[in-house]
């Protein structure tokens, strides 16, 4: 550490770098949290946790008992053990009890992108809200036509304020906060739609995951979605040689020889500018097999978009795959059994290096590029429905049905206490004397 | 301090991160260009060296610099990219001598991650493509068009994630790249890839290399007809290409940077991380290369870019040490090496740390910095203005004058040194012990005052009095000539060169003698409607014993009027204004630019440019040097010539880059001044002041002189006690033969020889990591705290350190006390007596206490959690400032009661600090890991207790560079009458060499600077059409926000090197007078 602090010191090292290199090092070396704990007010399966994309500070949770809470993240309501375990309660909390609180279920709890002033449920009671985060008051509500799987909001929206919600329906709705009613339907899933996420490169892309295992992307400019993804066709994206007796390909890459293997998660590389005159071209009159082609066998529980833009992680029945978005390469996630009833929220690093799927009742973190399970986070009683990343604290926040929210924060932090122990015994040995 | 601050650097960036070699001002002319992080030089290639023709700022951390030449251009365009993801092209307009933008661009994505291993911007060598990697798994491609213009940047996807280096190959029918890359399992590969114009895309390239050297990292293209590209690893080199591989071992080295030798590209000089120059050879047989050579030449700075000039002279730029201009010899010297160093160019980055102390104590404030890395590691003693080193003194009170005198015109030397007081001449001079005696020139009047004196042509010396001007032969000393004043009048004031003489009696009389062999001949007599104040004929022109001009200032009317001589006819006349009489006039010529400097009564100089043909004056400028009457006089020193200006705050004034700088001298008062060119005093100034006449040689003639002593290893943190007159510095020295590769020391240096006095060596890696000197409550002693860490290999975070406690004993550090703790001891403050640790996550207070023997220890007493790691601590009372690595500032308060640390605000900002201070209780400063400053405060006052928490950011600025240190202090000597010193100071260092001045300012002033700074961006356009407004405005990876709050110095200072007439375009849109703003941002620049 101290030889990291003095190489950027001396600007051997560049800053991004420094940065990069440590926060790595932390995340690598996450554990359950012994230091930080939330309250959690829940009565029910916890679905859906986010941090809020302005100050990095709140948690929002919803929960299976109709109910949503906001934490703060960065400052304890109490403590407890002399200090040493800063206990986390809920700022405040809706519920059954609210007035206009949700009747079942919340699924989807997220927050409106540009402040902390708002946030917005989805419910298996039908409805979407949005509510006024300092008055803790409903301010709008959409009627969904059926229960709420997922709802999300774009993090770089300029222009427009548009929900997009994934429900028992085969359309996907987005709902306009500004006007109050819905914008666009979305036609194209075959049966219910489980996930719904916003691009991280372009304001207007909208991926969809359905119960029909089909992921599609959508320009919400335009009609109709304007790509599909197939598991069948996948490109690894290996240039063609130009000379016939070139040197050997590096390119044999780890990717394809895990396509055989049964227990997996899938990650879908996004590639815009590129390869979108490509898919531009396609578009209008995209080719009916094309149209009917799957991601998943069966329901596609997850989507998540990593930062970066470039790739699109998505869970299926027993599987997690990432996508290079726009070409289509396919990286399979040894996952193990994942859960297929339920939506899941899978999570990624800043890198993104490491991604964080939840695997029954543990969180299991992958390396992006490698497939393999790098971590195992063990904790929970029951089954992990989502987890989310802090990443202004490398922390990682897990919760599922056993209504616990777990904190997961690199390691280290325990050293600090056990010198405080024997300092204290030092302090007596002096009195003693 | 407050919360409108003023940020100025008084030492420019040194430290040189990229150069290169080319025909950029004219197709003949060739051209070395230096970037210095935010700066670009240019300069020209000449048989006596390299001539700076441009210093510009760039609005933008430099990422890439390359010289090219589009098809069709007869010279080289210059492209640069800045970290900030923007790029431009430049040209030179010769005929404005300025930078002219041809194309300028953002190539900023929305998507991809930044990369790691820094930016990578190539131009293919055949001018079809500029090829940027910003992001991983991106390379984007500027293509150019037919006629050389840039068209619309696209991305091509790159599978190589961790990429290491790219370059353009050269002899390629399509433009191809050649990747040197990391793969998963963390072994690197070399592979080409051709870029597709027509597809967008890559196709893959002609040839590849799996499985190279673990540290290989650099690529260097071979130029035609060889092609290919040579692949620079630690322990091999390999030459590859699509039909040859050639490769040899190495001396294990890390190479740094690289130079071509020849335009074939058969030689290359390579530059490593220990400072060796190799020469690399690629042996062919025309086309076929067979083989490669690597021969050792030599040793330089470290270098981080090498570029070949002409004629075997190399420009080493260096970030960790002075960049060189070497000579590479033919034949060996003593030592074996090949390497000649001509010039050396002052570099002070990194500044790791650095402390204000005033050595002198004369309350002028130097910096004394940790600079450089590894063997190329020292102190530098930073002051601002002009040190005179006394050689000779003795005490004559009541000084009116002195002048030197030779005793014969063509002698070298000074002879004499005239002294005048009020009733009395006295004449000294050198005798055979190099002593000054008293001596007679016996044509000389010694019972009056002198006015002037001066040598005379024909070997004749001229004294002139107030009734006569006498002309002596300098052989004899005996009397040639006699000139009187006719009766009833006296001369009030005269002066005299070589050949001539001009005085003035009452009444506005002005009298012009020529001098001859033995003759003084009345040549004019003019009558002036008010009395003469002050008179020059400074030889300006080519003959130096004769002026064609004299400058003359005038009582009642103030003016000052230009004559030509010898018919004292009236060329120009200029109304000074004000009330305050002209006290002295100089004319002189600083490089090759005509002045005319007017002093007067108040300390305030004025300026003009002389056009000397139409006797026109421009460019009248006004700044204040001090509060008294000012004498100006010219020296000379290295061959150029300076005017010093004697008040009670000396200055001297010169001409850099043809721009007047004032620079103070350290002495505090001088009424007069000589140049004393003596056999034992060589190039030394007479200098008159406080009851004393001393003799001194001047430091060379630049505004912040900067004072080596180099240590020849690594100093990371540097601290002053006053009191034992000492420095202690934590060090270390790299071993490249030894198991254990560094060294670490505490060495004390004495403050005034910086002699190495003790050494205390730390134990196997242990590390020196913060040290202190403080005292204790109930012990008198002065004691350094040094803080360390033990950084095992195997271990991430460090888990144990210690705290030592020396007392200095005559000279020797002795160690009185130790204490262990649980990890690296980052930082250390003296907090109410006691002191106060960071420890890892922990800050730790510690008392001193007394043991039953005698003895003392520290005691822990209490301690603070909660930081990630608490990197920076700053104190003030009882307050405790924290700068985390990750997590901004927190303010702690230590409570005297409870005998504990408690937090009570944060700054909830996910900010990676670099460096902290505080302003004041209130506000406290920080510096991040983005190159920006910021500030916090806390409102202890709010009714929640969440507002009270919660630290609100009051203002925002991008520096652009990376401060190391905050120091509170000033480079200048306050004047306790002068407006500036009311304003508190602190200083910065930072990793390029800048020493930066913060200056809070009073709220009005700070809106008035803040008005001045929006007029002046839209009057000075940015360097490649880069705008202030972006590159001042507070950047993180999460958001971006105009700067508030912090005034760009800088840009507000560049106010005094505007024209007039754009000084008048500002002063127009400000709706202030120009003289008004030119005194307001004259005083600002009093600060640095």
């Amino acid at each position: 550490m101290w030889q990291a602090i003095q190489a950027r010191e001396t600007g051997r090292t560049p800053c991004n770098s420094f940065a990069n290199q440590l926060k790595s090092r932390r995340i690598s070396s996450l554990q359950l949290c012994n230091r930080k704990d939330f309250v959690s007010p829940h009565r029910g399966a916890v679905n859906s946790l986010q941090v809020d994309l302005t100050e990095g500070r709140y948690l929002l949770s919803g929960a299976s008992d109709g109910s949503a809470a906001v934490f703060d993240t960065q400052r304890a309501t109490d403590s407890e053990a002399s200090g040493l375990i800063e206990k986390h309660k809920c700022v405040f909390s809706v519920d059954k009890g609210h007035e206009h609180g949700h009747r079942f279920a919340v699924s989807s709890a997220v927050w409106y992108p540009i402040d902390t002033g708002l946030f917005v449920t989805g419910s298996f009671d039908h409805l979407i809200k949005v509510w006024d985060t300092n008055t803790a008051q409903a301010v709008v509500d959409f009627k969904m036509p059926g229960k709420v799987y997922r709802t999300a909001m774009s993090s770089l929206a300029m222009s427009h304020t548009l929900i997009a919600a994934g429900t028992e329906d085969v359309q996907v709705r987005l709902c306009d906060i500004a006007s109050g009613a819905f914008s666009h339907t979305l036609s194209g899933h075959r049966d219910g739609v489980m996930s719904v996420e916003w691009s991280t490169s372009s304001e207007w892309v909208l991926y969809t995951g359905g119960c029909d295992g089909a992921i599609r992307f959508w320009d919400i400019r335009r009609a109709g979605c304007f790509r599909v993804l197939d598991q069948s066709v996948t490109q690894l994206g290996v240039r063609p040689p130009i000379l016939k007796h070139s040197a050997v390909s590096t390119k044999v890459s780890a990717e394809k020889s895990s396509s055989g293997a049964k227990n997996r998660l899938k990650t879908l590389h996004t590639r815009p500018s590129v390869e979108k005159a490509r898919q531009k071209r396609l578009h209008p009159g995209m080719l009916s097999t094309l149209d009917r082609a799957t991601a998943h066998y069966g329901v596609v529980t997850g989507l998540k978009a990593t930062n970066d833009g470039m790739y699109l992680l998505s869970a299926g029945k027993n599987k997690a795959v990432g996508y290079s978005i726009g070409c289509n390469t396919l990286l399979n996630f040894e996952t193990g059994r994942l859960q297929t009833s339920k939506a899941i929220q899978m999570a990624t690093s800043d890198d993104p290096a490491l991604v964080f799927v939840p695997c029954m009742k543990t969180v299991k973190a992958f390396g992006m590029w490698s497939g393999r399970t790098t971590l195992m986070f063990r904790g929970h009683y029951e089954s992990v429905n989502t987890c989310c990343f802090n990443s202004t604290d490398q922390e990682l926040y897990t919760s599922g049905a056993d209504r616990q929210i777990l904190v997961w924060s690199p390691g280290g932090s325990v050293e600090g206490e056990m010198d405080q122990d024997e300092e204290a015994a030092e302090d007596k040995d002096n009195w003693s004397d | 301090m407050s919360v409108w601050n003023y940020v100025v650097t008084a030492q420019k960036p040194t430290s040189v991160t990229h150069s290169c070699v080319g025909n950029f001002t004219s197709p003949q002319e060739l051209n070395l260009i230096v970037a210095k992080c935010t700066r670009i030089e240019i300069h020209l290639l000449t048989p006596q060296g390299l001539e700076a023709i441009l210093d510009v700022p760039l609005y933008g951390r430099i990422a890439t610099l390359e010289l090219f030449r589009p098809h069709g251009e007869a010279q080289d365009l210059l492209f640069i990219a800045t970290e900030g993801y923007k790029f431009c092209v430049l040209q030179w307009d010769s005929e404005s001598s300025e930078l002219i933008t041809r194309a300028m661009g953002d190539v900023a994505d929305r998507i991809g991650r930044q990369t790691d291993n820094g930016q990578i911007g190539i131009i293919d060598p055949d001018c079809r493509f500029i090829g940027l990697h910003l992001y991983d798994g991106l390379f984007k491609v500027i293509p150019f068009d037919n006629k050389g213009q840039l068209k619309e940047a696209y991305n091509i996807r790159l599978e190589e994630l961790q990429v290491l280096d790219i370059k353009f190959l050269y002899g390629c029918a399509k433009p191809t790249i050649a990747v040197l890359y990391q793969d998963n399992k963390d072994a690197r590969h070399v592979k080409t890839y051709e870029v597709s114009q027509k597809e967008k895309d890559f196709v893959e390239g002609p040839w590849s290399q799996n499985n190279l050297d673990n540290g290989a990292d650099l690529l260097i293209p071979v130029p035609s007809p060889l092609c290919g590209v040579l692949i620079i690893g630690e322990e091999t080199i390999v030459y590859c290409s699509a039909n040859a591989l050639k490769a040899i071992p190495i001396r294990s080295s890390i190479t740094k940077a690289y130079g071509r030798v020849d335009v074939d590209g058969s030689r290359y000089l390579l530059g490593d991380h220990a400072g060796l120059i190799h020469l690399l050879v690629i042996t062919h047989e025309k086309e076929k290369v067979t083989g490669l050579k690597m021969e050792l030449l030599g040793e330089t700075s470290i270098a981080s870019t090498i570029s070949y000039l002409d004629n075997a002279v190399v420009f080493i730029g260096s970030s960790y040490g002075d960049s060189q201009l070497i000579k590479l010899n033919m034949q060996p010297d003593a030592s074996g090496s090949y390497v000649e160093i001509i010039e050396k160019y002052v570099n002070l980055g990194p500044i790791v740390d650095f402390c204000v102390v005033d050595l002198e104590r004369q309350g002028q404030g130097q910096v004394v910095t940790c600079s450089g890395a590894y063997k190329d590691g020292s102190l530098r003693i930073v002051r601002n203005g002009i040190g005179i080193n006394e050689q000779a003194s003795v005490e004559l009170p009541g000084i009116k004058g002195i002048w030197s005198l030779k005793s014969s015109i063509d002698d070298a030397f000074d002879t004499f040194l005239v002294v005048s007081f009020i009733s009395e001449t006295r004449i000294l001079a050198m005798n055979i012990e190099d002593e000054l005696e008293d001596t007679e020139i016996e044509g000389f009047l010694s019972q009056v005052q002198t006015l002037f004196c001066h040598d005379a042509v024909y070997n004749q010396l001229v004294q002139i009095t107030s009734n006569s001007v006498r002309l002596v032969s300098s052989t004899t000393r005996q009397l040639r000539n006699k000139w009187d004043a006719p009766a009833g009048f006296t001369v009030n004031v005269a002066t005299a060169n070589a050949s001539q003489v001009l005085l003035a009696t009452g009444g506005g009389h002005l009298v012009y003698i020529e001098i001859g062999d033995g003759t003084l001949t009345e040549v004019k007599h003019a009558q002036l409607e008010y009395e003469v104040s002050c008179l020059d004929i400074n030889p300006t022109g080519d003959n130096p014993n004769y002026s064609q001009l004299a400058a003359v200032g005038m009582w009642t009317d103030i003016s000052v009027r230009i004559f030509v001589l010898p018919d004292l006819t009236l060329f120009t006349k200029e109304q000074l204004g004000g009330e305050i009489i002209p006290r002295s006039v100089l004319l002189c010529a600083l490089e090759g630019i005509s002045y005319l400097l007017c002093a007067l009564g108040d300390g305030h100089l004025l300026n003009f440019q002389l056009d000397t043909s139409t006797g026109e004056l421009r460019d009248r400028k006004k700044v204040s040097l001090g509060t008294q009457p000012i004498t100006l006089r010219t020296f000379s020193s290295k061959s150029a010539t300076h005017v010093f200006a004697a008040s009670d705050r000396p200055s001297v004034i010169y001409s850099n880059n043809k721009k007047l700088i004032y620079s103070n001298v350290n002495l505090k008062e001088v009424s007069h001044m000589c140049p004393f060119n003596s056999g034992a005093f060589p190039d030394s100034l007479a200098i008159a002041r406080e009851g004393e006449l001393t003799i001194g040689t001047i430091d060379e003639i630049q505004k912040l002189h900067i004072r080596t002593i180099p240590i020849g290893e690594h100093a990371r943190r540097i601290c002053h006690q006053e009191q034992t007159r000492t420095f202690a510095i934590c060090s270390l020295r790299n071993q490249p033969s030894a198991e254990e590769s560094e060294m670490h020391f505490v060495r004390l240096l004495d403050d005034r020889d910086f002699e190495f006095l003790a050494t205390y060596p730390l134990d196997a890696f242990e590390y020196g990591c913060s040290i202190l000197s403080c005292s204790f409550t109930d012990d008198k002693n002065v004691y350094y705290c040094v803080g360390t860490s033990y950084v095992l290999p195997e271990e991430n975070e460090p888990t144990k350190g210690r705290i030592l406690v020396f007392v200095v004993e005559e000279g020797k550090l002795q160690l009185v006390a130790e204490k262990e703790t649980k990890g690296s001891v980052y930082s250390l403050n003296a907090f109410n007596g006691k002191l106060l640790a960071a420890i890892n996550q922990k800050i730790q207070l510690y008392k001193w206490t007394l043991r039953d023997d005698g003895t003392r220890e520290l005691q822990s007493e209490c301690g603070h959690h909660g930081h990630i790691l608490a990197l920076y601590v700053q104190t003030r009372g009882d307050f405790i400032v924290v700068g985390d690595l990750m997590k901004s500032i927190s303010l702690l308060i230590y409570k005297h009661e409870e005998g504990a640390i408690e937090e009570i605000a944060r700054d909830y900002n996910a900010s990676w600090m670099t460096a902290v201070g505080i302003l004041d209780d209130d506000t406290y400063l920080g510096a991040d890991n983005c190159y920006n400053l910021f500030t916090v405060k806390r409102h202890s006052e709010a009714a929640t207790d969440e507002e009270r928490c919660r630290m609100e950011v009051v203002g925002e600025y991008h520096i652009g560079e990376f401060v190391n240190r905050f120091r509170h202090g000033s480079l200048v000597t306050r004047l306790p009458d002068s407006e500036t010193s009311q304003i508190p100071t602190m200083i910065f260092g930072t990793v390029n060499g800048v020493i930066g001045v913060m200056a809070s300012l009073p709220q009005e002033q700070y809106a008035f600077l803040e008005k001045l700074q929006t007029s002046m961006r839209k009057v000075i356009k940015g360097v490649g059409g880069l705008s202030h407004e972006q590159w001042r405005s507070f950047k993180n990876e999460k958001r971006s926000a105009d700067a508030r709050s912090f005034l760009d110095g800088d840009l507000i200072e560049s106010f005094m090197d505007l024209s007039r007439r754009k000084m008048e375009e500002i002063s127009k849109g400000m709706d202030v007078q120009v003289e008004e703003l030119y005194k307001r941002v004259e005083e600002l620049t009093r600060l640095h």
